[in-house]
């Protein structure tokens, strides 16, 4: 704190001067009657007042009331020049003597801050200055006919006429102005009084409380005066004894921060335990700065921005009169904020011995504020996830979660619940083996099944800690995923299994047909050797056999390796291989191929076989009497489509032809259409994507 | 020397009968499956069963076996188109004489396994 001690060495001096001035101009007067109760009066009021003022001034530099008070209190003085002797002084004296109670006025009004901040509070000081002069302006221009004693007052230098009715006029006019104007001092005070916070009424009580009622009695004394003598005797006195008393209570006020400083510190350390919870400190802050709406905020870095005591994001708000903002920065880092009265700004030293020690305490509550702040942020996060979401203890136990649909509960109750009541064991036991590797630090996944009513869904469920006693557990169904890889296995087995089948029968009719052939004809021609020479004839006849033998199995190979791979499709196209295929089929085949379509060879390979299927199976079940094939070729698929007119009703399920052409299609990612309407003939048309 | 032809293919059958017959051999009976064989050989009798691996029912080394069980067992000597090695050591753990490729068939390669 800075005190600012040059006021002292200005006003100090002057006070002792105007002091003495004062006591010799009432010890030489010659119409005072009693000399020494009015510079014993004099001096004392004026002192009080400059004294307190000047401490004021000097602990609160910024604060305008102590300067006030040392006006107020040089003002008083400015009153006994009219006991000079000298008709200038005494008029002046006269004239300007009242001006201390226009500077009470502004005194009063101005409190606590020593600034006017209301239009109205300017106005009525300054209306206040401006009677403060008029009035015993008028006073002296239409003075009461020799009112001082023992002596004759001095010439009154401004005296216009001694008439009395003029000066009862005006006196009754100033006198009435003086109270309207003290009334609605007294009004202002009221109506600040009611709408004021409960912290500022605190530091206004006292002050108010005599300020206003030396107005009151200054009112009344402006009023009694002229009628009746013990009155306003009466009055005065009461008056001097509440005016002299507004000094101190000032003095009383600011002496009494210091006090109150120390008392909130030790409040903090005295009410606040030693391992206090965030909301603990808060209550301790509201207690030692007696604001019962203090908010503290902690700084949250992670987000930059300030939270509660709870963890909540708390915006600052603009500082107001009623409400202001007390930063705890730590050098250039914010730490915490005090969201308080504005009524503390006037005991910045309660502020500041309060903000110092919470400082420490409150560095340490930002630590667990943060972790409440980000519990909250995961809590938020875990609200807004598409996920069915369990939070599990260590020992297997639901502690919350969190289900945007209802059909993934295989049971309503939850919370509470162990693993095992609600899941198979097995499944349970798993469950539980991977939160604890997520608790050890190591996340894992699980996919597991339920079966419900309505049939059997797959999940998957990850696993994060979430504390050091529980996990997370996050499940997504992935029914359709795993739907779709079993289809994708169960074709991929088929095409397997089709290859092998297709390899067994190949090597049946290797070995049945053109093997068993030349075995035969081995034997025959190892027959045919044996009988050159005994019988030629014989011989001859098992060669000529034996050539028949031959040829057949040259046929069947012949066969076989179109079965394997066509070779009129490697060497000359798809169109061609469909013409071959169309020319060994059993009825009519129409070929309608786009000109010069090219295929990538697996699409090609894949129609061919797809077309040749395709007339096994008509020519075997449908009955047909013509087929139609048409290759084509939009926008990047390639289309192949059989058409017979035979009794329809095929049944891709049924029988393993459909289905090995379905798959043949698929390992292309292809897609086959089957039209089969009973009596309507079949309609085969796949899609195969050229990329 | 009495022979039982067990083959499921007749033309190889009737190949065997006569090229075995050319070289002195007794062709007995024939048989085209696994359980024909057996019944046959237990009422023919005969000295020698040419035995094809693969039969429509049982496997020909299972057949063999059963052959040995028989009170005064025939020699078994197996054929078949595949080579010897396809069959590994199936041929000398099930109690047959030897292995001869059909394609290699005559009353020589016969004799040759049944005097070792």
């Amino acid at each position: 704190m800075t005190l600012a001690w040059r006021p002292w060495l200005y006003f100090g001096p002057a006070a002792l001067i105007a002091g003495g001035l004062a006591v010799a101009l009432t010890a030489t007067s010659d119409h005072e009657q009693h000399p020494g109760q009015t510079i014993a009066l004099f001096l004392f009021v004026s002192s009080s007042f400059i004294l307190a003022g000047l401490i004021g001034w000097t602990r609160r530099p910024w604060n305008r009331t102590g300067t006030l008070m040392v006006a107020v209190g040089f003002g008083v003085l400015i009153g006994v020049l009219s006991e000079a002797n000298h008709p200038i002084p005494f008029t002046l004296g006269a004239l300007f003597g009242s001006l201390f109670i226009a500077a009470f006025v502004h005194l009063l009004l101005a409190y606590p801050s020593g600034r006017l901040l209301s239009r109205r509070a300017r106005v009525l000081v300054g209306t206040g200055y401006a009677i403060a002069f008029l009035a015993p302006l008028a006073e002296s221009m239409f003075a009461a006919r020799e009112t001082c004693k023992p002596h004759a007052c001095p010439e009154n230098l401004v005296l216009v006429s001694h008439d009395h009715a003029a000066h009862v006029v005006a006196t009754a006019l100033w006198t009435a102005a003086a109270v309207v104007l003290f009334a609605a001092v007294v009004m202002l005070l009221l109506g600040r009084w009611r709408e004021t916070t409960p912290g500022l009424r605190r530091i206004l009580r006292s002050v108010y409380l005599f300020g206003g009622l030396s107005i009151v009695l200054l009112a009344i004394g402006f009023v009694v005066t002229p009628f009746s003598g013990v009155g306003a005797v009466f009055v005065s006195v009461a008056l001097i004894a509440t005016f002299t008393t507004v000094p101190f209570i000032f003095l009383a006020g600011l002496l009494g921060t210091a006090i109150a400083r120390g008392a909130g510190v030790g409040a903090i350390f005295s009410s606040v335990p030693e391992r206090a919870s965030p909301d603990e400190v808060q209550e301790g802050l509201r207690s030692a700065l007696r604001d019962e709406t203090a908010v503290v905020a902690y700084w949250y870095e992670e987000d930059e921005h300030y939270v509660d005591v709870e963890g909540n994001r708390l915006d600052l708000p603009e500082d107001t009169r009623r409400r202001v903002v007390t930063r705890l920065d730590y050098g250039d880092q914010p730490v915490a904020a005090i969201v308080h009265d504005a009524a503390l700004l006037q005991e910045p030293e309660l502020l500041e011995g309060v903000a110092n020690a919470a400082r420490i305490a409150l560095e340490r509550d930002k630590l667990l504020v943060e972790v409440r702040a980000r519990a909250q942020r995961y809590r938020a996060l875990l609200q807004a996830m598409p996920d069915l979401m369990f939070r599990i203890s260590r020992d297997g136990r639901y502690i919350s979660y969190n289900a945007p649909s209802e059909r993934d509960l295989v049971n309503d109750e939850v919370i509470g619940k162990l693993l095992w009541d609600r899941l198979p064991v097995d499944l349970a036991d798993r469950v539980l083996e991977s939160g604890r590797a997520a608790l050890g630090g190591d996340p894992s996944v699980i996919e597991y099944y339920l079966d419900f009513e309505d049939g059997r869904r797959h999940y998957e469920g990850r696993f994060a800690a979430s504390g050091d006693d529980e996990f997370l557990m996050i499940v997504r169904e992935i029914t359709e995923r795993k739907q779709q890889q079993e289809e994708l296995e169960a074709s991929r087995q088929r095409i397997v299994a089709a290859g092998d089948a297709a390899r067994r029968k190949l090597e049946r009719n290797l070995h049945d047909g053109a093997q068993q052939r030349l075995v035969s004809l081995s034997l025959s021609l190892r027959l045919a050797q044996n009988q050159v020479a005994k019988s030629p004839a014989r011989a001859e006849e098992l060669l000529e056999a034996s050539r028949e033998e031959l040829m057949q199995a040259l046929e069947e190979l012949r066969e076989l390796a179109r079965g394997i791979h066509p070779a009129v499709l490697t060497d000359r196209g798809l169109e061609a291989a469909l013409e071959a295929l169309a020319g060994r089929a059993a009825l009519p085949v129409e070929i309608d191929c786009v000109e010069d379509v090219e295929l990538p060879p697996p699409v090609e390979a894949a129609a061919y076989y797809l077309v040749s299927e395709a007339l096994v199976n008509i020519t075997k079940y449908a009955g047909a009497s013509a087929v139609k094939v048409s290759i084509g070729q939009v926008n990047g698929y390639a289309l192949v489509e059989v058409v017979d007119d035979g009794v329809g009703g095929a049944d891709p399920e049924r029988g393993s032809g459909l289905s090995g052409l379905s798959d043949r299609v698929s390992s292309l990612n292809g897609k086959l259409v089957i039209d089969s309407p009973p009596g309507a003939g079949t309609r085969i048309r796949a899609e195969i994507p050229l990329e | 020397m009495t022979v039982l032809i067990v083959d499921d293919h007749p033309s190889f059958r009737a190949s065997a009968r006569t090229l075995l017959e050319s070289e002195g051999y007794q062709v007995v009976g024939e048989a085209e499956n696994g359980a024909d064989a057996v019944k046959a050989a237990r009422e023919l009798r005969p000295d020698l069963v040419l035995l094809d691996v693969q039969l429509p029912d049982i496997d020909g080394f299972k057949v063999a076996e059963q052959l040995r069980r028989l009170v005064d067992p025939p020699a078994v000597v197996l054929t078949s188109s595949r080579d010897r090695a396809d069959y590994g050591p199936c041929i000398n753990v099930c109690g047959a004489c030897g292995f001869v490729p059909k394609a290699d068939l005559s009353g020589a390669a016969i004799a040759a396994l049944l005097v070792a």
